[in-house]
């Protein structure tokens, strides 16, 4: 857990690498750090890895593939990640948090991860894996291939936060052009590990550690959901929610009553007021059921100004039984525990090779359910005032205007 | 009675619910028999929100058209809409197995087979898949490949889909009523066979019916729909409007809608003004109509300029020769033509049902375009299921 502000051991923020893996992943993370921040990328495809934004770049496996690709095979990914470990080892330096990005499914991701993760947390860092998997249509070896590494990365990170591209491209919508489409759904993963990066660096008021996140995203078969807000102006609580809901990942809150447990963090300028938040929090509260978990934080940030920005993190699925296999023996530690204690030993990187060609498990991309919730006849309204008999109505939203408020309304009548 | 195919369209609209009983002529066109109407309650934007109550203005409906038409209606076309329904362009391949050299008349359905598998949503259902042009062996411009030596199929298709359960909401408000539904049917692909020849399909044309909760559209070139969908705002959202900006009831607000909006700008006099009269339990008042226009204004324009941004989206609108066909009850209002034109950039005309006969006041309404669409259409795939006299009583009889 970052306990910094907490344990008040330190004030300073953790030291955080972001570590973008494989092609995939290097698009991430090259998205990630247009707010800056301290980039890492990993490729054994030592063209594309020219082309990455990021301060530090590791060539993996230049002796093993030549700098070429993994060619979509894992186990060349693995050789060569563990070709250049010194590398990575000496790239991670001593960061505190280490979030990975990968895009699973192909060589380099799926093979070289779950070892990455693994000298990360060896190293003393605390491992966060945003990762994708495949679309449906990549085709079921692919499938198979990230299946079986999420297991292996579940088992060597501390949290996987895990998006299907399936399901973002479905949210955003099969017309727009591929890519935009693509880069839509790396602006979705990106919005989300900055978020959680946020979070850890904010001074908080009301502060979300990573046991917060753990709860939230430990989950069997997770799917994640995350929804970002940022507006300004006198109603910008309303507008950051209103925003943050609608990100497709969260199917206008709907997908929200499926949770059990969700995690919100408002942050904003310093003229944050305690009204907003309460707010914000009641309507948000309208989404979620009774009994979900709701882990909240505020944190203020002058860089902010005016602006207040709403972070909300959940996932579908059943939490994890406390006796899982998968299950670290704590996920919540200070940072300034050495992590050897908590890596067993014998975990050293050989063993994390796959055990090919054993069978494979089934992929765990298709064994997730797909809940359909219906229709909701009715949502919520956030301003009744001004909607008239569309009040009780589903809002008809076209390009965040909702079209049911009145166009003199929204547009202040020139006759007015 | 000796009548001809009897076909009934039902549309479930915003503000009311229209049967059409229309009788099918031999020379193609559609002699209306009656109409039957009922306010619709229960209906939001085109779509259902209260199953019963609407099921109750169905019923009154059909049972005023019936009375109206002297038909005992059991099958209904059913015409739906609302902003969930969405559509595509794609193409079905077909390549013919190797002892095979002639194209037969399932290929077709194997083509169409094909091109629906394009992906969509898991909770939509596929409403039309309607053919633009046959492709055989790369070569343009097949009308009917049936007969034809080739050996690849292939053909374009204008999707249409929607989400399943709301669909299913339609079709339930009819289940108590003992009705059989031949089809369902997209709203303004109906409207638009009721109110586009073929002479405008083939040069290109865009039909757009403003109704009371939704704006539906259809673009026509070259004999094929291109493009259709559905806006969620419509006259309903004008009256709401009008309620919000001056004060005013519901029901007074669409009657000074229909008495005296426009969307015309600048029309009036300074301070001019329209006044309500008193009557039990209102008050009276005076509106000032260069408000009153502007409020309708605003909403039209922009639903308006939604439509465009729409249409933006493909390069279609460019090859419309026909220009813009407007019908739909909000297209009674004034100054909409004008204003239409001035946002889209094309020419616009309103019209009404066409090659229909009987009833006059039906067909002269632009309300009941859809409606009137819906017993065309009706026709339509009886045309194209039947070969010859024989089928067509088959199909009578059956």
């Amino acid at each position: 857990m970052i306990e910094l502000t907490r344990s008040r051991q330190t004030a300073a923020a953790p030291k955080i690498k972001f570590l973008g893996l494989g092609g995939a992943g290097c698009t991430m993370l090259d998205q990630v750090l247009r707010d800056g921040g301290d980039g890492i990328a990993l490729n054994t495809d030592a063209q594309a890895l020219s082309a990455s934004s990021a301060q530090t770049r590791v060539p993996l496996g230049t002796a093993a593939t030549r700098g070429l690709g993994a060619g979509g095979d894992p186990d060349a990914g693995y050789a060569a990640a563990e070709e250049s470990a010194d590398a990575i080892r000496a790239a991670l330096d001593d960061a505190q948090l280490v979030f990975l990005c990968a895009g699973l499914g192909g060589g380099t991701g799926s093979g070289a991860a779950p070892l990455v993760a693994h000298l990360a947390r060896k190293a003393g860092a605390i491992v966060v894996a945003f990762v994708t998997l495949p679309f449906g249509f990549e085709g079921k070896r692919r499938g198979e291939q990230a299946a079986v590494a999420l297991g292996q990365l579940e088992q060597q990170a501390d949290l996987v936060v895990c998006f299907e591209n399936d399901r973002m491209s479905e949210a955003e919508g099969a017309e727009e052009n591929i890519q935009q489409a693509f880069f839509s759904a790396d602006q979705i993963v990106s919005q989300s590990i900055r978020a959680i990066a946020e979070m850890a660096q904010r001074s908080s008021l009301i502060g979300i550690g990573l046991d917060d996140l753990a709860s939230v995203l430990r989950r069997q078969e997770a799917r994640c959901l995350f929804g970002y807000g940022e507006s300004e102006g006198s109603n910008r609580a309303h507008a950051a929610l209103e925003q943050a809901l609608s990100s497709p990942l969260m199917r206008r809150g709907e997908m929200l009553a499926e949770s059990h447990a969700v995690l919100v963090q408002i942050a904003g300028g310093v003229g944050l007021t305690l009204r907003e938040v309460s707010q914000c929090m009641e309507d948000f509260n309208r989404y979620v059921s009774d009994r979900a978990l709701v882990h909240f934080g505020v944190s203020t940030d002058a860089a902010l100004g005016e602006r207040l920005s709403i972070s909300i993190l959940s996932s579908t699925g059943q939490p994890i039984a406390k006796a899982a296999p998968t299950q670290r023996p704590a996920l919540t530690r200070c940072v300034e525990v050495e992590a050897e204690d908590l890596v067993p030993e014998t975990l050293d990187a050989p063993q994390v090779q796959p055990a090919r060609p054993a069978p494979r498990p089934a992929p765990v991309y298709a064994k997730i359910p797909v809940p359909r919730k219906e229709e909701k006849a009715e949502q919520m309204a956030l301003e009744p005032a001004s909607r008239g008999r569309f009040d009780k109505g589903e809002p008809t939203i076209v390009n965040g205007e909702d079209l049911d408020v009145p166009t003199f309304l929204r547009k202040s009548a020139r006759g007015k | 009675m000796a009548k001809d195919h009897i076909v009934v369209g039902l549309e479930i609209g915003t503000s009311k619910i229209c049967v059409v009983v229309g009788e099918l002529k031999r020379d193609g066109s559609v002699q209306i028999l009656g109409v039957g109407e009922a306010p619709a309650r229960g209906v939001r934007k085109g779509e259902i929100v209260d199953i019963e109550t609407c099921g109750k203005c169905v019923r009154e409906a059909v049972a005023d058209a019936e009375e109206k038409s002297d038909v005992m209606i059991k099958n209904v076309y059913l015409g739906i809409t609302g902003a969930h329904i969405q559509s595509f362009n794609n193409r079905g391949s077909f390549t013919l197995p190797d002892e095979r050299e002639k194209i037969d008349g399932e290929d077709h359905a194997r083509v169409q087979e094909a091109a629906r598998t394009a992906p969509i949503p898991a909770q939509n259902m596929f409403i039309h898949t309607i053919l633009q042009h046959y492709y055989v062996d790369g070569q343009d411009g097949v009308l009917n490949p049936v007969g034809m030596f080739g050996k690849k199929l292939e053909a374009d298709f204008h999707i249409v889909h929607g989400v399943a359960n709301r669909i299913k909401n339609s079709i339930q408000c009819l289940c108590d009523l003992d009705i059989e539904i031949e089809d369902i049917i997209f709203c303004p692909y109906a409207a638009a066979q009721a109110v586009l020849d073929q002479s405008q399909k083939n040069i290109g044309a865009l039909m757009v019916d403003i109704g009371g909760g939704t704006t539906d559209y259809v673009l026509y070139t070259g004999a094929a729909v291109k493009q259709s969908g559905c806006i969620g705002v419509g006259g309903d959202h004008i009256t709401n409007d009008l309620s919000l900006g001056l004060h005013l009831p519901m029901g007074k607000a669409e009657l000074l809608k229909i008495k005296e909006g426009s969307c015309e700008l600048g029309g009036s006099l300074p301070g001019e003004t329209v006044s309500l009269k008193d009557e039990h339990g209102f008050a009276g008042k005076e509106v000032e109509r260069e408000m009153l226009n502007t409020i309708i204004h605003m909403r039209v324009r922009e639903t308006f300029e939604l439509l465009k941004r729409e249409l933006d989206k493909a390069h279609y609108l460019r090859y419309v020769g026909a220009g813009m066909v407007l019908t739909g009850g909000s297209s009674q209002l004034r100054g909409i033509r004008e204003l239409a034109e001035e946002v889209l950039q094309i020419p616009v005309h309103l019209c009404q049902a066409q090659n229909v006969s009987g009833v006059t006041s039906a067909f002269e309404n632009p309300q009941y375009s859809t409606a009137i669409g819906l017993a065309k259409y009706a026709q339509a795939t009886f045309d194209e299921d039947s070969g010859g006299l024989l089928d067509w009583f088959k199909g009578w009889f059956r």
